[in-house]
């Protein structure tokens, strides 16, 4: 019942969140309903045993017997961090947001609640048509976050990010479907089951129908992620949401999580194995270092972060390739990581938003001098992003490059080259926008509120927590990671 | 023979005589009784047939069967009307012919409900043409508004020739096999299939249902009629003629033609591809939300269409379903339409296209629920989880993947996935665009009729197993007779 509470929670409470008429009810609402998830996640994570990648906690019910789906949840060493990690931003965000002066605050609070059920769900998952199901129901609350708070071009952005990634999607359904029958026909009963289907992929008959169906759920996944060259959706829509939406966007980890639960386990099974490392090397690598020239030439601070975004995602796929216990996991702590940096990045874009009228870096400056608070969080996150020691940043990054050089030095040379550039364009942004000169046509600006500040500030402070003593996650991450290694040693790959 | 096979059928016919009756002795402001009084009958039949299922029956020297195929077809109908004759409650206030608006839409029900028991070509054509010349009328039901009656007269020319063309082709299997009854024909196939008279009739008979079901290149007629017949009568035909449409021509290729499967299997390949692109392509651009409802509902025939193609028991168990959820998600979106017609024209007597899309701006606020539930149906037609739509998209295209047709499954995907961008559409200007319209209330019929298509969209997409468990025993129904 533990997970089912867990997912169901944000869900319930985002309707009777939509029921409220202050804006007063709606934020205690929400934040009483993301409280009560983090309280039982933490309480989830305590349970749980982080010495074994096997699935925990596991819950079944049959659905539709005729079709083999079942209500079947369950978590791994994969997916707690992850759940972790949203259910500790989701009730920052909400206090983040307290005194925002939004329209219709029972229905934004309702999207972040709906959002954060869908993409809890996605990560508890172990049948696939649920998982499809909480997987597209993260683009509803989404899409209507961008169109209704946006910028200026919301409804251009959020219907290419709609459309694309429900493309996107459908093909990774595709992929399920391949997945599914083939099981089907080879041993006459129908399941959904993710391990069961996952189990069976190494029976199919034919090396292209295996080929065909990896690289099907593979576009699903790596579009959501996204890597270079299907990332144009991301610009767009994490530039045009609102601060809340691009931090939920950062928190959407449901591509990176799909790469590792369920493309690794099959990847030693395809016809060729090789061919598919090295498409998911390059495209990783080629993101790190095209996502951070994208960044460097950005005017608009929002749309660098995005871009670093991409840079930054770029490792998940490189170290999900790399194929080593420490690429792997470092990649899956990079998800981690990232998450908690973007989240105060995003935050602080809005915050200089607000208080200044602009994010153009070039009509910022000097910024620090009125706003010291803000200034000393955000300066720590983007020392955290460009990969300074002793942040967790530092340690996903040292781990995929290290790891990954192993077995893809070619790759890796190429988002070494990134390192250079990506501290060029974070210490340039703070340069331009932060220090030098106070623009006094900037106006009177006030430095971020108490309870941004203390959203801010606990998520710097578990930066640096992380980034000494990583273990806590790193642990259950790593078991995951020697058990996918090992499978793909059984094989020879 | 048991009389009780047939007492959803009686239940309707005395329904509708009570209604036409009854209707001659009430003065106008009264008439609203005759709306509850033919939603108590059709909420009987439906009870009646849903009570039926899995018995299975020959009568009237088997000319009709009563099986799980024609039992759930009967409900898709029954729901349909039942949706179209509560939301009429309010579109027929106050005027003087409303026992014929309801007798119509009734009879026409009636039709729907003996093509899918037919068990003999001739049956299956007079109830056919009961079910046509009732929509007929209906379509022209606003004889003062030109569109109308343009469109009734449109859809009764195209509708002739397309039953000339049917019947011709059922004189054809009648010359070569000397039967009329669907399984006496498909004993005589090997007659068939030897000579070329079987590929004449096999065109005809495509061409005919092609018609009906609107596939392209047979549609020219739908947008037109969609468009200009009242809101509810679009729905009555999109959602319940187009499936009458199906089920005879499930019945007569599955069924009799089998021998020539061959033949039509590769005519509705093409078929389907090219009626669903074109559907979802020319939807795209259109701004009377009417007509972008029906190139979806050509959309959504050539999405059913694949089940011909596929010929599994999930493939045509899939199609089945479709045809359940199409009729309440496209049933439901244009009652949406209807309501906001009637929202539009209660302001301006005289506004001109009052289905424009420009009309949904601000529906979020101005009419909550019937938003809502809009949201909701377009979210279906477009597929997305956890509905009706998308339950049966899962079972179709997923069959059709199992069956070994790959590319008809890649496809139809795209264009679903094309298709979120107009549905997408409208959600947007019921959302986020601006409007000077002020809050109105909103009508209680309409807002009835429309709950009960939700509880229905959910219901399948929530909890799809006696669902999907009737559809597979109809589509075995098919497969039993033909193979």
């Amino acid at each position: 019942m533990l997970l089912s509470m867990i997912v169901l929670i944000p869900l319930i409470f985002a309707v009777l969140t939509l029921l409220t008429k202050t804006r007063a009810q709606a934020r205690a609402l929400a934040l009483v309903s993301s409280v009560a998830v983090l309280l039982l996640t933490i309480y989830t994570y305590f349970m749980f045993d982080s010495t074994s990648a096997a699935t925990q906690f596991e819950e079944m019910y049959t659905w539709v017997p005729s079709l083999g789906i079942s209500y079947n949840l369950g978590i791994d060493g994969i997916s707690l961090p992850l759940i972790l990690l949203n259910a500790i931003v989701i009730p920052l965000l909400i206090l983040f947001t307290w005194n925002d002066e939004k329209h219709a605050p029972n229905r934004f609070y309702s999207l972040i609640l709906i959002t954060q059920g869908a993409v809890l769900g996605v990560f508890c998952a172990l049948d696939f048509f649920l998982f499809y199901v909480f997987w597209e129901l993260t683009l509803i609350p989404l899409f209507f976050m961008v169109s209704m708070w946006g910028g200026p071009k919301k409804h251009y952005a959020s219907i290419k990010f709609f459309i694309y990634t429900h493309v996107a999607s459908l093909v990774m359904l595709l992929g399920i479907f391949g997945l599914y029958f083939a099981a089907w026909n080879n041993t006459g009963t129908p399941s959904l089951n993710i391990p069961y289907l996952l189990s069976q992929f190494q029976f199919i008959g034919s090396g292209m129908t295996r080929d065909l169906i990896f690289l099907a759920l593979l576009f699903g996944f790596i579009v959501k992620l996204p890597v270079f060259p299907f990332h144009s959706w991301l610009p767009d829509a994490y530039t045009e949401a609102p601060t809340a939406g691009s931090v939920l966007f950062v928190l959407l980890k449901i591509g990176g999580y799909g790469i590792f639960k369920i493309m690794l386990p099959l990847l030693p099974f395809t016809a060729s194995p090789n061919l598919m490392i090295t498409i998911m090397g390059a495209l990783g690598a080629v993101s790190v270092l095209y996502g951070a020239f994208l960044a460097l030439a950005q005017q608009d601070m929002k749309r660098m972060v995005a871009y670093s975004s991409l840079s930054h995602m770029g490792y998940v796929t490189l170290g999900a390739a790399g194929l080593v216990s420490l690429s792997v996991s470092g990649a899956m702590f990079q998800q981690f990581s990232h998450g908690l940096i973007m989240s105060i990045m995003f935050m602080a874009c809005g915050v200089i938003n607000n208080a200044t009228g602009t994010r153009i870096m070039n009509e910022l400056g000097g910024l620090a001098q009125r706003m010291p608070k803000l200034a000393v969080i955000m300066v720590l996150a983007f020392m955290a992003s460009l990969g300074l020691p002793g942040l967790t940043g530092f340690i996903a990054e040292f781990s995929v490059l290290s790891g990954s050089f192993v077995n893809l030095q070619g790759y890796v040379v190429i988002a070494l080259m990134a390192i250079v550039i990506t501290g060029a364009y974070h210490l340039w942004a703070l340069q331009r926008s932060m220090f030098g000169v106070y623009k006094e046509k900037l106006g009177n600006v006030v430095d971020i509120n108490g309870y941004q500040t203390f959203a801010m500030g606990l998520i710097a402070i578990l930066i640096v927590y992380f980034g000494l003593n990583p273990s806590p996650v790193l642990d259950m991450m790593l078991t995951n990671s020697e058990y996918l290694v090992g499978l793909m040693a059984g094989m020879g790959v | 023979m048991d009389l009780m096979l047939f007492a959803p059928e009686i239940t309707m016919v005395v329904t509708g005589l009570a209604v036409l009756l009854i209707g001659l002795f009430l003065p106008v402001e009264s008439k609203k009784v005759l709306g509850y009084l033919a939603s108590l009958g059709i909420l009987i039949a439906l009870y009646f047939t849903v009570a039926s299922l899995g018995t299975n029956a020959l009568a009237f020297y088997d000319t009709l069967s009563v099986d799980a195929l024609s039992q759930f077809f009967k409900i898709v109908f029954l729901v349909v009307t039942l949706l179209f004759s509560i939301a009429a409650i309010k579109y027929t206030e106050g005027s003087k012919n409303t026992e014929e608006f309801y007798v119509l839409a009734i009879f026409a029900t009636i039709g729907m409900m003996f093509v899918a028991s037919a068990n003999d070509l001739m049956v299956l054509f007079v109830a056919f043409e009961l079910a046509s010349i009732s929509t007929y009328t209906l379509s022209g039901f606003e004889k003062n508004n030109p569109q109308s009656l343009e469109a009734s007269i449109k859809y009764f020319l195209i509708g002739s020739l397309s039953a000339a063309l049917m019947l011709f082709g059922i004189t054809f299997l009648y010359g070569v096999t000397g039967t009329t009854s669907i399984p006496g024909i498909a004993a005589g196939a090997a007659a068939l299939a030897a000579s070329p008279i079987g590929i004449l009739a096999v065109v005809l008979l495509i061409a005919g249902f092609g018609f009906k079901i609107a596939l392209v290149p047979f549609h020219m007629w739908a947008p037109d009629t969609y468009q200009g017949s009242p809101s509810l009568v679009s729905s009555l035909l999109a959602a319940g003629s187009k499936k009458m449409g199906i089920v005879a021509a499930f019945k007569v290729f599955i069924v009799a033609l089998i021998a020539l499967k061959v033949e039509w299997q590769i005519a509705f390949a093409v078929l389907a591809v090219i009626t669903m692109t074109v559907g979802n392509a020319a939807a795209l651009s259109q701004t009377s939300v009417k007509r972008m409802l029906a190139y979806s509902s050509l959309a959504q025939a050539g999405y059913i269409t694949m089940a011909f193609v596929v010929l599994t028991p999930m493939a045509l168990g899939g199609g089945i379903l479709y045809a359940l959820s199409h009729g309440f998600m496209k049933a439901g979106a244009f009652i949406v339409t209807a309501a906001v017609v009637y929202m539009v024209l209660s302001e301006n007597k005289d506004a001109q296209n009052p289905d424009h899309i420009d009309n949904f701006r601000g529906l979020g606020r101005r009419m909550p629920v019937t938003a809502l539930s809009m949201t909701i149906f377009v979210f279906a037609l477009a597929g997305i989880p956890l509905t009706a739509g998308y339950m049966s998209k899962f079972v179709l295209f997923s069959s059709t993947i199992q069956a070994g047709f790959a590319w008809l499954a890649v496809i139809a995907i795209l264009n679903s996935a094309l298709s979120l961008y107009y549905y997408a559409k409208i959600v947007k200007y019921m959302y986020f665009l601006p409007t000077e319209g002020t809050k109105v209330s909103e009508p209680l019929p309409y807002t009835l009729a429309l709950v009960v298509a939700v509880a229905g969209v959910l219901a399948i997409g929530f909890w799809p197993e006696p669902f999907i468990y009737w559809a597979m025993e109809a589509a075995k129904v098919l497969l039993a007779g033909g193979m």
